[in-house]
């Protein structure tokens, strides 16, 4: 997998919902390939905005937007990237396996090819007694695990994970989050948000901080510390965003 | 990463949507199959004894094309606009939107769920109806091209209001208050002929007129109007409003924030 150049590039991009809000403010955002990347920021700074944004799932006002040197709109680009939303937003008429077939169908996966990956993903989440379970009958552990599982089937090289531990017991994080840093020491780039700022610590590699739809601080957890003369991203977090 | 199936994406979003309307089969295929199968035994085999044919043609025989009519046009439309509206509301439509197909394959991928299953009501009221009624099917093509352009029309209409809804309310509110009544007095229990003026020229203002006249012509043979007209009137509403849905998804209007 290429480990150069850029996987995700965000240039003046704005955001003005029809009600007015203005939810994005000209942000520019560039994510190196094969990093751990966390974007923080409180409820309202326009974090899910700018996922949405680079997923298709908004009508963006303006700037521009790439991933791996493809237009966002592309369906090259599109290819590349895997989400896993916040809130689960799973099909209710489908099963575990089912959902992760049609979801690499979509995906341009042939048939075969979605069953296998969907049987990987099944037993890497540990889904398997689940597996002819409609998403309604889920628990809400199982609901998060199949959402990864998803956004992971057709092997994405950006994945983004908009809160994937919220409402998650412990013991499932520290499993979700092995399988993530597995997936990025194979070089798979990753973005995440997350309101757990020592998990974002520990993982990220860079990280930047937004509020008010801008990009307010942005580097290493180590150099962010550094320069705000604070010991932990929290103290950043709280001298930055949350003023 | 997998090299893309160039038409895997459609192929599969067709696929959730035919399962989905498999899967609920009572509802979404039982049921209306049943009720006109009653309309037919009730006003065709039972009342129409006393309703001197139309024409040359028997009552029973005369309600068969406009009943399936009636039945197809109904699942067209009420399948594709639930499927979208609950797509949306419960958010699972970002899985679509966010995979790489282009606008033009999730309109029809999201489309042909309502396509199925009008075909499939289409063609049982048709088996049960055809050895009950003794009706012909005087013009097989005809039939199928009618039949074509009734599904495209009101699954495309069904996709437009799902993506307009705003509560599930919405939906049935086309279907009870604007479908169900133009379709009745479109002439699917009478011809036109027997209306009195102004009577007969307001209905053929009615857009569903012309959709049951393309299927009875199919079917019976003949038709309340010129057939190139009613054809030519069902197709170019068909296009207006693929045309229309083609456009929420080419844009995301209503579909994204």
């Amino acid at each position: 997998m290429e480990l150069h150049g850029t996987a995700l590039s965000i240039r003046r991009l704005e955001k003005r919902y029809d009600d007015g809000t203005r939810a994005l403010e000209s942000l520019d955002l560039e994510v190196p390939a094969g990093t751990f990347f966390g974007l923080l920021g409180p409820n309202g700074a326009g974090k899910t905005t700018l996922i949405s944004a680079v997923c298709n799932l908004i009508r963006v006002t303006g700037g521009e937007i790439s991933v791996f040197g493809h237009d966002v709109a592309s369906l090259q680009a599109r290819r590349m990237i895997g989400v896993a939303e916040q809130d689960p937003n799973l099909d209710r008429f489908l099963t575990v396996r089912e959902a992760l077939v049609y979801h690499g169908g979509y995906f341009g996966l042939g048939r075969r090819r979605a069953l296998e990956r969907a049987e990987e993903m099944i037993d890497v989440f540990d889904l398997g007694a689940k597996a002819d379970v409609r998403a309604p009958k889920l628990s809400g552990g199982q609901r998060r695990r199949l959402l990864l599982a998803r956004a992971l089937l057709h092997e994405p090289r950006l994945v983004i994970l908009d809160e994937p531990t919220a409402g998650v017991d412990i013991e499932l994080r520290r499993e979700l989050w092995r399988y993530i840093r597995r997936l990025h020491e194979e070089g798979t780039t990753i973005l995440l948000t997350t309101h757990y700022l020592e998990e974002a610590e520990t993982l990220c590699e860079d990280v930047a901080l937004i509020a008010r739809g801008e990009i307010v601080a942005r580097s290493a957890p180590e150099e962010l510390k550094r320069r705000f003369g604070v010991d932990s991203l929290e103290a950043v977090y709280m001298e930055t965003v949350a003023r | 990463m997998n090299a893309p199936h160039p038409w895997m994406s459609l192929l599969s979003l067709a696929g959730r949507e035919c399962l989905r309307v498999t899967r609920l089969w009572t509802q979404t295929m039982l049921a209306p199959v049943v009720s006109s199968v009653l309309f037919i035994v009730v006003f065709g085999l039972s009342l129409g004894g006393r309703i001197s044919g139309i024409g040359e043609i028997p009552y029973d025989v005369f309600i068969v094309p406009g009943l399936a009519a009636m039945a197809m046009a109904q699942a067209a439309y009420s399948n594709n606009s639930s499927s979208i509206f609950q797509a949306r509301s419960d958010r699972y439509i970002h899985d679509v939107l966010s995979a790489p197909m282009r606008p033009w394959q999730m309109n029809l991928g999201l489309s042909l769920g309502g396509a199925y299953r009008a075909l499939v009501i289409g063609i049982a009221v048709l088996a049960i109806a055809i050895p009950l009624t003794d009706a012909p099917v005087e013009r097989p093509f005809a039939l199928a091209l009618a039949a074509l352009l009734l599904v495209v029309l009101f699954g495309a209409l069904g996709t437009v209001i799902g993506i307009y809804a705003e509560t599930f309310d919405h939906h049935t509110f086309v279907n009870n208050i604007v479908i169900l009544p133009l379709t009745f007095v479109g002439g699917v229990f009478y011809s036109i002929e027997v209306l009195p003026s102004p009577w007969e020229e307001i209905s053929h203002a009615n857009p569903i007129f012309y959709i049951v006249n393309s299927v009875r012509y199919g079917v019976l043979g003949t038709s309340d109007v010129s057939v190139g007209l009613s054809f030519g009137v069902t197709a170019a509403i068909a296009l207006a409003v693929v045309a229309w849905s083609q456009y929420l998804f080419a844009t995301g209007r209503r579909l994204k924030a």
